[in-house]
């Protein structure tokens, strides 16, 4: 890495808090709650797909093969790399390295992006195949199986809901990236990266959860 | 009995040698500032609270408006006061209003707001800026849900089941759904907050078994937050995605099961129901021991009361299913689960009561709502089991049976609690003291009201009215009416307080620091508190409600 010497590390104390230990309790603490919620959030979307898999077997089954395993596969890796960059940028901003922090961070938000280029690809490709059963004036391949329209809007509810964590993760990441990268950030705020850092690799928990369920497992 | 034994007296115990508040008026926190910017980006827990109070007082108002046309129009049996269409739409924004926009609410973020961080000695709570945030997130989800009813109202009752909301609704659901959804997020950030605020914030000393009861059934609370919430969300997002765009999963058209849907409803929305009453609890517990002047009976199975319901709350949504097509084995574990919750508030009306038994008696404003509470929610409960037996649920699944269980509930329960708590904390949130009488006369009129009008409904429940009907058989018009007019008292017993609680905002006497002579660390500052709570290093009590009569000593103290 580049950085001759490294940044001061630290946390500016806020005026509530007693002491900075304190602070940084509560800053984890609270995102880790934050994630909970969101686990439940999630937990419920992935509980009404085998719902539907128990009622409609084979609907379902039809439906996941056409899903596009390989676009899901690749994207299972870009965001596993991302969470590594992810966790280089967590390793640098502890060591005070500023410059090697903000590289890590911008590849974590590019690989980000491929994710939703990529997803945003397999959108396309399902819309070309007629697989967009709520486009009402468009006929749906499936028509045969009535219940495999339940299973593909679900799992159209599902990724559009884990892109749009995505995307508001990327939102936050290029801002947070911005104020990182001014001098002196990682002195008083060395910790926000820690907390972001819980954040990108929910979304990327949350989406190897959502592979197998939607893709791999009734396939 | 000693203190106040006549009501004119009511300023005996409280008054003689305490001087008037002495702060310096510059300093409470409601003098610090101004301006209205002062009010709406402050990120003081407690001007935060009043926030709240302000919203939530006017949503209860349009709820008790709404309820009020509701009952006005079962005083006829034939159903002519107003059009189906509009009765459907009343009792509907009655239940939104009320459960989300009060109810959910109305302890946590305004007492719970305002008295955690003071009960644990803390100087905020741990993310001020989220707790504003949760504020705005709130009005953002009130915008949604006004927005509905201005444009036309919604139908589907407040449970929002599928496929009459997504399909067969012709009204403004959409909006109403996203005001909901949104709500939930405020509710979300507050329990995060305090769960957070709980676990960090404690002054050197406040181990988890010096606080106050209050303060752990807001932890319990804050769990169902987080853990229930977000099952509710995606639930109404589902919703919205199958009746705004099409993308349904519960449509029976193609297969899909509405009572998917329902399970996702109840699994917070029973939950929910904690959300509600176990803050309420911890008011109690505050209000019982500082007017029996003695020490809590029972602290720590009170406080593992808390976290047994919120756990036990989590396992039981099925019994709102047992007519619903769900299988006989699983209604039979759900309603065994039911019976099991009755264990834990058992456990807390026992021990509230037990405190009470050969305690110092003051029957001032709070303890009378407190009593009033304990009695209720006792009512509450056991029609509670009456309606977790399969047989009986068969009988009066639906019916007004199940109308007057909830409201004793939540009526009887969390919104006394709320009354009860606005009185005892009413000094210390404002500095200044309510007439006594008045709060009296309220207390007997709201506790008279609600039984007035909601016991007969359990009557017609079990005689086999049905809910959220207004044309009826002419037999059932005397209970009806006898409700509708206790419907009125309870409204004159809410508008007194209204009145009397403004005025002593300018007019009512200084209050003391600690008027009731409680122990707590909130009534160690001083009233209205500074706007850094405290002036000195808290120092956390050895012993939480260290009052002067012991349990065990309660026999040689009862004179």
């Amino acid at each position: 890495m580049s950085a001759a010497g490294a940044s001061e590390v630290g946390v500016r104390l806020a005026g509530h808090f007693a002491t900075v230990e304190q602070q940084r309790r509560a800053a984890v603490l609270g995102m880790w709650a934050w994630l909970l919620t969101e686990l439940l959030l999630f937990a419920g979307l992935f509980l009404t797909v085998l719902v539907l898999r128990l009622l409609h077997p084979e609907a379902v089954q039809e439906a996941a093969r056409h899903l596009k395993f390989w676009i899901g596969a690749v994207n299972t890796v870009v965001l596993i790399f991302s969470s590594l960059t992810m966790s280089g940028a967590i390793q640098l901003s502890r060591l005070g390295w500023q410059r090697g922090m903000v590289r890590c961070m911008l590849a974590t938000a590019a690989l980000g992006t491929l994710f939703l280029v990529l997803k945003g690809t397999e959108y396309h490709a399902d819309y070309e195949e007629h697989l967009m059963p709520f486009l009402t004036e468009r006929p749906y391949a499936l028509d045969h199986l009535p219940a495999s329209r339940l299973f593909i809007n679900l799992y159209y509810a599902a990724t559009g809901l884990h892109a749009l964590h995505l995307f508001t993760g990327i939102a936050i990441l290029l801002v947070l990236t911005r104020q990182a990268s001014r001098p002196g950030f990682l002195a008083v705020h060395q910790n926000r990266i820690e907390i972001y850092g819980l954040y990108w690799h929910f979304i990327d928990l949350i989406w190897i959860m959502a592979f197998p369920v939607l893709y791999v497992l009734n396939r | 009995m000693s203190g106040s034994a006549t009501t004119g007296d009511a300023h005996a115990f409280r008054d003689p040698q305490t001087p008037d508040a002495t702060l310096d008026r510059e300093a409470d926190y409601l003098h610090a500032e101004h301006t209205l910017r002062s009010w709406f980006f402050t990120t003081d827990h407690k001007r935060i609270a009043l926030l709240y109070l302000a919203s939530i007082t006017a949503f209860f108002v349009l709820g008790a408006v709404t309820a009020g046309l509701v009952r006005l129009a079962l005083v006829v049996p034939d159903g002519q006061v107003f059009s189906n269409d509009t009765y459907n739409k009343l009792f509907t924004i009655h239940g939104v209003v009320m459960v989300w926009f009060f109810l959910i609410p109305s302890i946590p973020a305004t007492f719970g707001n305002f008295l955690i961080p003071l009960m644990i000695g803390a100087r905020d709570l741990a993310f001020p800026k989220l707790n504003l945030a949760s504020w705005y997130v709130f009005m953002t989800g009130a915008f949604f849900t006004l927005v509905s009813v201005v444009l036309g109202g919604v139908d589907t009752g407040w449970t929002f089941y599928t496929p009459l909301s997504t399909a067969f609704s012709n009204t403004w659901v959409v909006p109403a759904l996203i005001g909901v959804t949104i709500v939930g997020f405020s509710s979300i950030l507050t329990g995060l907050n305090f769960v957070v605020t709980i676990h960090t914030m404690r002054a050197p000393g406040m181990t988890w078994f010096r606080l106050p009861i209050f303060v752990w059934t807001h932890y319990a609370t804050s769990l169902i937050f987080l853990l229930a919430t977000p099952v509710i969300t995606l639930a109404l997002v589902l919703l919205i995605l199958e009746r705004a765009f099409h993308i349904g999963v519960f449509d029976p058209a193609y297969g899909g099961d509405p009572v998917l849907f329902q399970h996702l409803f109840w699994f917070y929305s029973h939950p929910a129901v904690y959300i509600m009453v176990l803050p309420g609890m911890g008011v109690i517990s505050e209000i019982v021991p500082a007017f029996a002047r003695k020490k809590l009976f029972g602290y720590k199975f009170v406080a593992y009361a808390a976290i047994g319901l919120a756990s036990v709350t989590f396992f039981v949504w099925g019994h709102h299913m047992f007519v619903n097509g769900q299988s006989d084995l699983a209604s039979l574990a759900f309603s065994v689960l039911s019976f099991a919750v009755a264990v834990p508030s058992a456990v807390k009306v026992y021990n509230w009561t037990a405190t009470i038994h050969k305690g110092s008696l003051r029957l001032d404003t709070p303890m009378l709502y407190a009593m009033g509470y304990i009695g209720l929610f006792v009512l509450g409960g056991l029609t509670g089991l009456y309606l977790a037996t399969l047989a009986i649920n068969q009988h009066v699944h639906a019916t007004y049976f199940v109308v007057a269980h909830f409201h004793y509930i939540m009526v009887g329960g969390t919104v006394l609690a709320f009354l009860g708590g606005l009185h005892f904390w009413w000094p210390k949130v404002t500095g200044r003291m309510y007439v006594e009488s008045w709060g009296r006369i309220s207390a007997f009129l709201i506790f008279i009201g609600f039984n007035v009008t909601f016991f007969p409904q359990f009557i017609l429940g079990y005689l086999g009215m049905p809910r959220r009907y207004h044309v009826y058989p002419p037999e059932f018009q005397f209970l009806n009416i006898l409700s509708s007019a206790g419907s009125t008292i309870l409204a004159v017993g809410y508008i007194f307080p209204m009145i009397y609680l403004v005025y002593s905002i300018w007019f009512g006497k200084r209050a003391p620091a600690n008027p009731w002579d409680a122990r707590g660390l909130e009534w160690t500052v001083p009233s209205p508190p500074p706007a850094h709570n405290f002036l000195s290093e808290p120092k956390a009590p050895e012993i939480p409600y260290d009052y002067p009569i012991q349990a065990s000593e309660s026999q040689r103290h009862h004179s």
